[in-house]
């Protein structure tokens, strides 16, 4: 291997790829040349950084030097300045956002001052692409060490030691599971990565398919050997087309190295490994339903029991776990059950990947042992509620998970604690609410989601979703009824008791928990017509301060609707009646006259 | 198979592992609703009506689906199920168009069934009002949308049982949809094969019938008598609904048996729809042009003194048809053949019997029965078919063929001179033109799969390496192949070199089309086919009117200077031909028995009473044996049970060879 130098490591996940990065990266390798450091400098395109607002992300090592949304043009100023005469181009530097100063390097960067990145450590560090660049960082070792020095017994244990439990949503003991399959008698089995990753905003899995493919497939690898699986699957949604690019890209070079395909490492054991590209149906993440897509059946899910463990894909017993889980069976197999189960709670070990979203400064993915609080997410990581704003409450789990509010800042992130405050730890989904979000408002998003993606089969999701949608529709249209809360209250608790699979089962957990923690909001949209939060369009009124109103008339002007009348220099009146709610008066109001609420 | 012990309700139930919750529970007479369960098709827990409690288990289970398992202790009629239950109900009918009296199936509902039994006396969530489409665009089966529940019942059967999974599922949410041949209108369809079962099944009144809607619930029929379909070999069993002495409807048995409780269309139209037909009610003579009504008396006197010249000067004959019971064809048989000492009788499918009898004669030699239970397709792994078209000869076999092939995966190959009637789904498909290069086709496989050269030929090789793999192949072999007996014989060759036994006969099911073609193999069919040379001064036809006649027949009516047409219906042309006509009881007037191609012999019930001045065959037979002084004998042909006896187990079969059949 060449020896250079410098490294410049370019993110090349879909958010920074979408920002520019491939041009960036073409930019820095003819700079570099016309400089004569192409021989010195080596630069890589790299998985995802987690910061993904602030893309394209250019690390530059051995300093770790952090720039931040680097365009084409600046890519002449940092080998001038930085590769060519060694000086940093504060310039293009990470702007912290709590204490406004520049950041120089990625480890002093407090976004991740709080994470503890395991199955995140490769991405962003290596070339995705680069079979070597995975291997040069124990990648496959600890195949090797499963498949020939380890019975599948032995493995299975070590999994159940670690107390690994399924990152896709449910928590389930990996280990446990993996064991059912394992004791499901039949000389054919399969082992499934749930790639088919479908919550709104949620992109943990995504990332990890891009920065670190060989993770993933090392692990089912591993889950293969130890429940006699010779065949997998890898389910991932067509909307990730680099993912499956690279994870393409890792089959083929694995089987290559003979990691992958008959006798791997000259062992008995042979693994076969396909792509299932899925068709964008969220219902396809439940396990059963994902089965029938990759049988070429509609993707709905089937009842249970049989499991999968005992009949799943054409019929075979079948395990599958989600991307993340996967990721982190290399890890725990290398360094052992003890050094994963030191870290997390009691009943939650490890760390847990968050797509961390809404209203807080640092977006982005971050990975974080479990037992953090969310206290420490929000305002350590997250950096604070963007405006300073107040903090209202998290949404956690997606669709299926539940909002947790001010009171539950300091509960610590595990299975147990999420679901005992109504939410759930789900796939990872975190999106940050502040006073101007308003939860009728955010309810009906998710339901709105759910029972679109409802597969029809059963009917409390079909018809029952479809209901509970109408009278939250109503509410924020100023049409509630009193009476409406407790029927949403008890279709909720219906449809999770009646419906055949967790779509079902948790689509009214949003609306539930809402109605918990804010059953004054539902209250003021129903009896005083009113959203607290100002954001339900159609209960906002938009009013002249006469005293303010300086009759310049700006208003009159720029309403679409001709709604705003008044004389110059006299203070103006909006006709309430013909108002469409725009906000172009607002906007335009040299004064501040006008307000809504 | 390991008993277990359960409590249901209170109730200590024995079960066998593997039944379901559902199962045990109806054994045990303990009620659990159920709506989109139904009896042979795969349960999936869609509805959610069958919900029950499981102590210890936090989670509601489908007792459709669940298992039962030893100890279970479950409830099935709490409180908080009838609500449950009451709260399915109600957001099905909020969801679309249930509003009962506007619809044809109202009484006959199994929505509204239930919505009764649980007291839904409101609906507590507003009506969606969402019009979904009506299509009406298939000339016989309507599909509204609007009354839809989606328990996927039709599509089940469809897939499961008819195997032309022509319907499937469209849309998401709220919004989900049957669709036909994925975003098609059912009248557009192109894999419906128009069989009806989607609306046997259908619990509202979603998928109808358009002939048979408003003619009567089934709750307000009369009667209903089981009985079966005399259209082609197969026998299908049918229940017949009556209403005010008429077949309102006619419908599939239980989903439960090997036919899955399937008509075809031929029978779900064409018998109830025969019921509205002109009815020959008294026997008519010809005056010229048209007939006039006469008495029995004097129509017996004519034909006696008609049929007593011709038959002793060797110009008389008889044409019977293959749609008639056993005990009818023996009765005719025995007058004309032993009491009238005519040999001049056949079937109107004389000329095919005639073609199969011949070429499965080398294997009735050795004492193999030449062919098996056509139910057996389902269970072999290999199909070849040999110059038929099931769909149109017997479509019931066609849909044992493709749901064999689609859903348990049998390899299918089909061998014909035109079209491949199973586009889409062979595994090989050869053309072969009749007789020369079908027989060498079929040689050269027959040789492939006894370990001789192996064609050169893709779709042959891979025929070759299919039988030779093969653990249970049927071969289905079509009427048109019986005008060459020799291909008949090489077609039952190959069946032999690849294996094709099964514990009733060898695994051969040939299309003999008419319902009882078998019985009438050795009661009425000729040796040679007199029909198409004879000039004759007689001719009786027996015709149960449910078939066109063929040309061969036609023709010889046209000739005959005298005809007497035994029918149930004013039959055209038929009636034209005949000097005398006489009526006979319809199809669902008579009962007797069927030899059918499912390897049983099955009965024929008398549905309603037969109307009009009717005489039954055996009296009729007598009266003309007395009129000419003759006494009636009993029938020397044996029923049809005898008909390819199996006296020698299938697997002693041997391959002939062809010259020996020549």
């Amino acid at each position: 291997m060449a020896l250079y130098r410098a490294h410049v490591l370019i993110c090349h996940g879909t958010g920074c790829a979408s920002g520019g990065s491939p041009k960036v990266l073409e930019t820095f390798r003819e700079e570099l040349q016309k400089k004569n450091l192409d021989k010195e400098v080596l630069v890589i395109a790299t998985g995802c950084h987690g910061m993904c607002e602030f893309g394209p992300i250019v690390v530059v090592y051995p300093e770790g030097t952090f720039y931040s949304q680097v365009k084409p043009e600046d890519v002449a100023e940092i080998v001038e300045e930085h590769l060519y005469k060694g000086r940093i181009v504060n310039r293009l530097l990470y702007k912290e956002p709590i204490s406004a100063q520049k950041v120089c390097h990625y480890k002093e960067i407090p976004f991740y001052g709080k994470q503890h990145r395991i199955v995140l450590s490769n991405c962003g560090y290596i070339n995705p692409d680069n079979i070597d660049e995975y291997i040069s960082r124990d990648g496959y070792q600890a195949l090797g060490k499963c498949i020939t020095e380890m019975s599948p017994a032995a493995v299975i244990e070590e999994m159940k030691k670690s107390g690994l439990r399924g990152r896709g949503g449910g928590g389930f003991p990996t280990g446990l599971k993996w064991s059912f399959c394992a004791a499901s008698p039949g000389n054919k089995k399969y082992v499934i990565c749930n790639a088919d990753e479908g919550d709104p905003g949620a992109f943990m899995d995504r990332s990890i398919l891009e920065g670190d493919p060989h993770a993933v497939l090392e692990g089912m690898m591993i889950g293969a050997y130890a429940m006699g699986a010779d065949e997998g699957y890898i389910y991932c949604r067509a909307e990730y087309p680099l993912a499956i690019k690279r994870l393409q890209t890792a089959i083929h070079q694995a089987t290559e190295y003979g990691l992958l395909g008959e006798n791997v490492l000259g062992t008995d054991f042979s693994f076969d490994l396909h792509i299932k590209e899925g068709a964008g149906a969220f219902v396809c993440g439940e396990e059963t339903a994902l089965m029938a897509s990759i049988e070429g059946q509609r993707g709905m899910p089937r009842p249970r029991p049989p499991f999968p463990a005992v009949k799943g894909l054409w019929g075979k017993p079948t395990n599958i776990n989600n991307v993340e889980t996967w990721a982190n069976v290399p890890r725990i197999m290398l360094q052992g059950a003890e050094c994963f189960a030191a870290m997390g709670t009691e009943k939650s070990k490890g760390t847990k990947v968050f797509a961390l979203t809404g209203k807080v400064k640092n977006t982005g993915l971050v990975e974080v042992p479990m037992g953090i609080t969310i206290r420490e997410i929000v305002y350590e990581i997250g950096g604070g509620i963007i405006g300073d704003k107040k903090f209202k409450a998290v949404q956690i789990g997606g669709p299926s998970g539940g909002c947790l509010v001010e009171e539950h800042l300091d509960l610590p992130v595990d299975y147990e604690s999420l679901t005992a405050a109504g939410a759930i730890m789900g796939s990872g989904g975190l999106v940050v609410l502040d006073e101007s979000n308003c939860m009728v408002d955010t309810a009906k998003f998710f339901l709105e989601f759910t029972q679109r993606e409802s597969c029809g089969k059963c009917v409390p999701c079909r018809e029952g979703t479809k209901k509970m949608l109408d009278i939250l529709t109503r509410i924020t249209e100023g049409n509630g009824k009193p009476e409406d809360l407790d029927t949403l209250q008890y279709l909720g608790e219906q449809i999770k008791a009646t419906s055949l699979c967790a779509l079902g089962g948790t689509a009214p957990n949003p609306v539930l928990t809402t109605l918990k923690y804010f059953r004054h909001e539902y209250e003021a949209h129903i009896n005083e017509k009113r959203c607290p939060a100002g954001a339900c369009q159609s209960l906002l009124r938009y009013t002249i301060d006469p005293a303010k109103c300086i009759g310049c008339t700006k208003c009159a002007r720029n309403c679409p609707v001709n709604c705003i009348s008044g004389k110059v220099k006299e203070p103006h009146l909006i006709d309430q009646e013909k108002c469409i709610k725009c906000g172009a008066c607002m906007a335009n109001c040299p004064v501040g006259a006008i307000s809504k609420g | 198979m390991s008993d277990i012990t359960l409590v249901i309700d209170g109730v200590e139930c024995r079960a066998a592992k593997g039944d379901t919750i559902l199962q045990v529970a109806r054994r045990n007479d303990i009620y659990i609703p159920t709506l989109c369960w139904m009896e042979g098709l795969t349960p999936i827990g869609s509805c959610r009506m069958c919900v029950v409690e499981v102590e210890g288990n936090p989670k509601l289970l489908t007792a459709c689906t669940t298992p039962a398992e030893n100890g279970m202790k479950i409830h099935t009629k709490t409180e908080k199920l009838k609500q449950y239950r009451l709260q399915i109900l109600e957001l099905l009918f909020a969801g679309r168009n249930h509003f009962c009296m506007f619809c044809s199936q109202t009484g006959d509902c199994e929505l509204q069934r239930l919505a009764i039994e649980h007291g839904m006396d409101k609906v507590r969530y507003p009506f969606l009002y969402e019009p979904f489409h009506n299509d009406a665009t298939d000339p016989n089966i309507q599909l509204d949308h609007n009354r839809c529940i989606l328990c996927l019942r039709c599509i089940r059967v469809c897939a499961e049982k008819v195997g032309a999974h022509t319907l499937d599922l469209e849309k998401r949410g709220w919004g989900t949809n049957i669709t036909a041949d994925l975003g098609k209108m059912l009248g557009e369809s192109d894999t419906c094969v128009s069989c009806g079962a989607c609306a046997q099944v259908c619990p509202t009144g979603t998928i109808t019938l358009r002939d048979f809607v408003y003619r009567g619930r089934r709750n307000d029929c009369d009667d209903q008598v089981e009985s079966i379909c005399p259209l082609c070999s197969l026998g299908c069993r049918i229940k017949a609904y009556v209403r005010t002495g008429s077949v309102a409807r006619v419908e599939g048995l239980s989903a439960n048996s090997p036919d899955g409780g399937q008509l075809c269309h031929k029978g779900r139209w064409g018998l109830p729809k025969s019921t509205e037909r002109d009815r020959l009610t008294a026997p008519m003579i010809r005056t010229g042009s048209s007939f006039r009504e006469a008495s029995w008396e004097e129509a017996l006197n004519l034909i006696a003194s008609k049929l007593g010249s011709a038959s002793k000067a060797g110009r008389a004959g008889a044409l019977l048809s293959e749609l008639s019971t056993d005990e009818e064809l023996s009765v005719v048989s025995s007058f004309f053949r032993d009491t009238m000492k005519m040999d001049k009788v056949d079937g109107f499918f004389g000329n095919m019997l005639r073609g199969f009898v011949k070429g499965f004669q080398p294997f009735a030699d050795q004492g193999i029965r030449p062919f098996t239970g056509a139910h057996n397709i389902l269970e072999s792994d290999a199909i070849v078919v040999i110059g038929a078209n099931p769909q149109e000869e017997a479509p019931v076999a066609a849909s044992y063929i493709r749901v064999s092939t689609i859903i348990e995966r049998a390899k299918l190959i089909n061998l014909s001179a035109g079209k491949n009637p199973f586009d889409g789904i062979t595994d090989a498909d050869i053309r072969a033109a009749l007789p020369g290069e079908m027989e060498k086709v079929l040689v050269s496989l027959r040789e492939a799969v006894e370990g001789g050269p192996e064609p050169k030929e893709p779709a042959m090789a891979e025929s070759a390496r299919v039988l030779r793999e093969a653990k249970k192949p049927v071969f289905v072999i079509g009427s048109s192949l019986a005008e060459h007996p020799s291909l008949v014989t090489e077609a039952l060759n190959l069946a032999v070199a690849s294996k094709a036994f099964f514990d009733d006969g060898l695994g051969v099911v040939p299309m003999l089309r008419g319902g009882n073609c078998l019985g009438a193999l050795n009661t009425v069919i000729g040796e040679s086919d007199w029909l198409s040379e004879s000039e004759l001064d007689f001719l009786y036809v027996l015709s149960t009117g449910m078939v066109d006649e063929d040309k061969r027949s036609l023709e010889a009516m046209t000739r005959a200077r005298f005809v007497v047409v035994h029918t149930p219906f004013m039959v055209h042309p038929l009636v034209n031909m005949a000097d005398v006509l006489l009526p006979a009881p319809a199809w669902f007037e008579r009962s007797g028995h069927y030899c059918t191609l499912e390897g049983e012999r099955r009965r024929m019930n008398m549905i309603v009473p037969p109307k009009g001045n009717l005489k039954g065959l055996s009296v009729i037979m007598d009266e003309l044996a007395g009129k000419l002084g003759l006494e009636l004998q009993p029938a020397s042909a044996a029923p049809c049970e005898n008909v390819y006896e199996a006296k020698s187990p299938s697997t002693s079969a041997r391959t002939v060879s062809l010259k020996e059949v020549r």
